[in-house]
């Protein structure tokens, strides 16, 4: 397993798919950083509280907290991670390779948990290299070991790590990769956002991958939109988890089992 | 034990018999030709057999086991499939690396199977660059990584130039009768394999129609000697004095049959008249082939035929099928 866990990677760094998505990671999120950052202490419109000072740990939780805006781009990757083997049909050698499938789904699993926290990583990096300077400047004091910066840089990494494995099931079961993007990204944009946004619809919205991810990371920063109903944050990791198990297993008695011709 | 055994094998995608019982073996230490017009069925056998598809019923063993029961599949078998297996945008080099990394097999057979099939000075081109040929070269090139003894190729000769075909006339050949592995190659061009295979198995609408030695596929039949004389109504009589028989063809030329050319010389010597050509007739081969198939195709009345277009013997050898 371990052979096939390094051949899945060595598939991914063999390709530029994956530095196109980790600069369009760090660019997103960069960018909901820049907003949160120079926003930080300026009030919308009269009656709305003021987001967070700079100087303020409620910013810094908030800051921590953007690099969750690389999940989408690590579920494309992790969608693309399957179905490019079948837009290029690459999936004939691996399969011939590997004969024994459910074996390559379970590879492309693991692998794509090493690519995801590779990015949580990378993410977490791009954040510290603007919180920093950022609260110091402001004459804030910053913290790195308090007020639950910890908990929401791990739920970024975790959050970040599981949507890899949430696209890879998603690509197992919906073999056409645009088809599946599409899926994706509509989930994320759409169907979460309504239920984010629709209050009767929070209690189901815990149990979306994005609920999941945002139980994991659980800033309690009032932005506007009220109080989230979320699960514990290891509920979160588990509903992200199940989530991929899920597709994947339902692939693996599906589509996976398709002839290849 | 047989390196390929097939038996039986049966395989329908929605109403089309795409494998109807179909059974063969290829042995160690030869060549044979799987041939059949395209849709006849040939791709999808080897597909079966190589686990890639399901097959409805029937077995298909490698070495004596299936496929997907192989514990290092690409030690046992080089399999080479269509040209467009390639991820465009990795090198050659590292989709062989890929493979020899998940199957376990030292990183260096990448090299030794691009130098093999001379792919070596572009090693680390990305594959969207390839010509249809280069490709083919590195599909043969992932069969050799695991110094396989059984080849399973699919119209291999595509893409390929002359020269190309040539050589991997050669190479199937050497594979074969010098390092004792057992090939099968299928073609829908007769005339690509005629030169390489030792048997031939002949598939038509699914179905085989014919199983057995190259030679024999030209062997049966009557065949005639055909004379040009500069009197051939003279000798046509003493061919039949003599107990053959004589089909005068028009233009001089005579079609002897019951007499070997030896015997039709001495009668032609006897009688004093001049030969001005003489040659042993043979089946064409293609025209055997064209027959065999042909009439498959028609028997399987009620399935939908696909419609077959026989090219020209060489016009795919240089193109971009």
């Amino acid at each position: 397993m371990v052979a096939l866990v390094r051949a899945e990677l060595q598939k991914l760094f063999t390709t530029r798919l994956w530095w196109v998505m980790l600069i369009s990671a760090l660019l997103y999120s960069g960018f909901v950083l820049v907003l949160v950052t120079a926003f930080a202490g300026v009030s919308g419109s009269p009656g709305v509280p003021a987001s967070p000072g700079r100087d303020t740990p409620e910013y810094q939780q908030l800051a921590w907290s953007s690099g969750s805006a690389a999940t989408l781009f690590v579920m494309i990757l992790g969608i693309v991670m399957v179905t490019a083997e079948y837009r290029y049909q690459t999936i004939t050698g691996t399969f011939l390779t590997t004969p024994r499938r459910g074996r390559v789904v379970t590879a492309k699993l693991l692998a794509g948990l090493v690519v995801g926290v590779l990015f949580g990583l990378a993410t977490l990096a791009l954040t510290a290299v603007v919180v920093i300077p950022a609260v110091s400047l402001s004459g804030g004091e910053v913290t790195l070991t308090d007020h639950g910066i910890p908990r929401i840089a791990g739920g970024v990494l975790a959050s970040v790590a599981l949507y890899a494995l949430f696209g890879i099931g998603l690509g197992a079961l919906i073999r056409n990769q645009i088809g599946a993007i599409m899926a994706g990204v509509a989930w994320v944009f759409v169907v979460e956002a309504i239920l984010a946004v629709v209050p009767a619809l929070r209690t189901v919205g815990k149990w979306t991958p994005g609920g999941a991810s945002n139980a994991l990371i659980n800033v309690n920063v009032n932005t506007g939109l009220g109080e989230f109903d979320l699960l514990p944050a290891w509920g979160g990791a588990a509903v992200l988890v199940a989530y991929a198990l899920l597709f994947a297993a339902v692939a693996s008695l599906t589509t996976l089992r398709r002839d290849i011709t | 034990m047989s390196a390929i055994e097939i038996r039986n094998l049966f395989k329908s995608f929605g109403p089309v018999k795409a494998v109807n019982d179909v059974s063969f073996t290829v042995e160690s230490g030869t060549v044979t030709g799987y041939l059949g017009p395209n849709g006849a069925g040939k791709t999808t056998t080897l597909r079966c057999l190589l686990g890639l598809v399901a097959a409805d019923g029937g077995t298909a063993l490698v070495n004596g086991h299936r496929y997907a029961e192989l514990d290092h599949p690409l030690t046992e078998v080089g399999a080479v499939l269509e040209a467009t297996n390639f991820h465009p945008g990795r090198s050659a080099r590292n989709h062989l690396r890929v493979m020899c990394t998940a199957a376990g097999l030292p990183a260096d057979r990448a090299d030794d199977a691009l130098a093999q099939v001379g792919l070596a000075d572009v090693a680390n081109k990305r594959v969207a660059g390839f010509s249809l040929g280069m490709r083919q070269r590195l599909a043969l090139a992932t069969a050799l990584i695991g110094r396989p003894k059984v080849f399973i190729l699919d119209e291999p000769a595509n893409g390929l130039d002359p020269a190309g075909i040539q050589w991997l006339r050669g190479f199937l050949r050497h594979l074969a009768h010098e390092k004792g592995a057992a090939v099968l190659v299928s073609s829908h061009v007769l005339s690509e394999v005629e030169q390489t295979v030792d048997n031939v198995v002949i598939i038509a609408g699914g179905r085989l129609v014919h199983q057995g030695a190259l030679a024999d596929l030209t062997a049966n039949g009557d065949h005639g000697v055909r004379v040009r004389a500069d009197e051939d109504e003279k000798l046509a009589a003493a061919v039949e004095r003599e107990g053959g028989r004589a089909e005068r063809l028009g233009d001089g030329v005579l079609r002897v049959r019951g007499l070997d050319r030896e015997a039709v010389g001495r009668i032609a010597l006897d009688e004093r008249i001049l030969v001005s050509e003489m040659v042993q007739e043979r089946s064409d081969l293609q025209k055997v082939f064209l027959e065999l198939t042909g009439s498959a195709q028609n028997g399987s009345a009620g399935e939908p035929r696909p419609q077959v277009e026989w090219p020209q013997p060489r016009s795919t050898s240089g193109g971009d099928a």
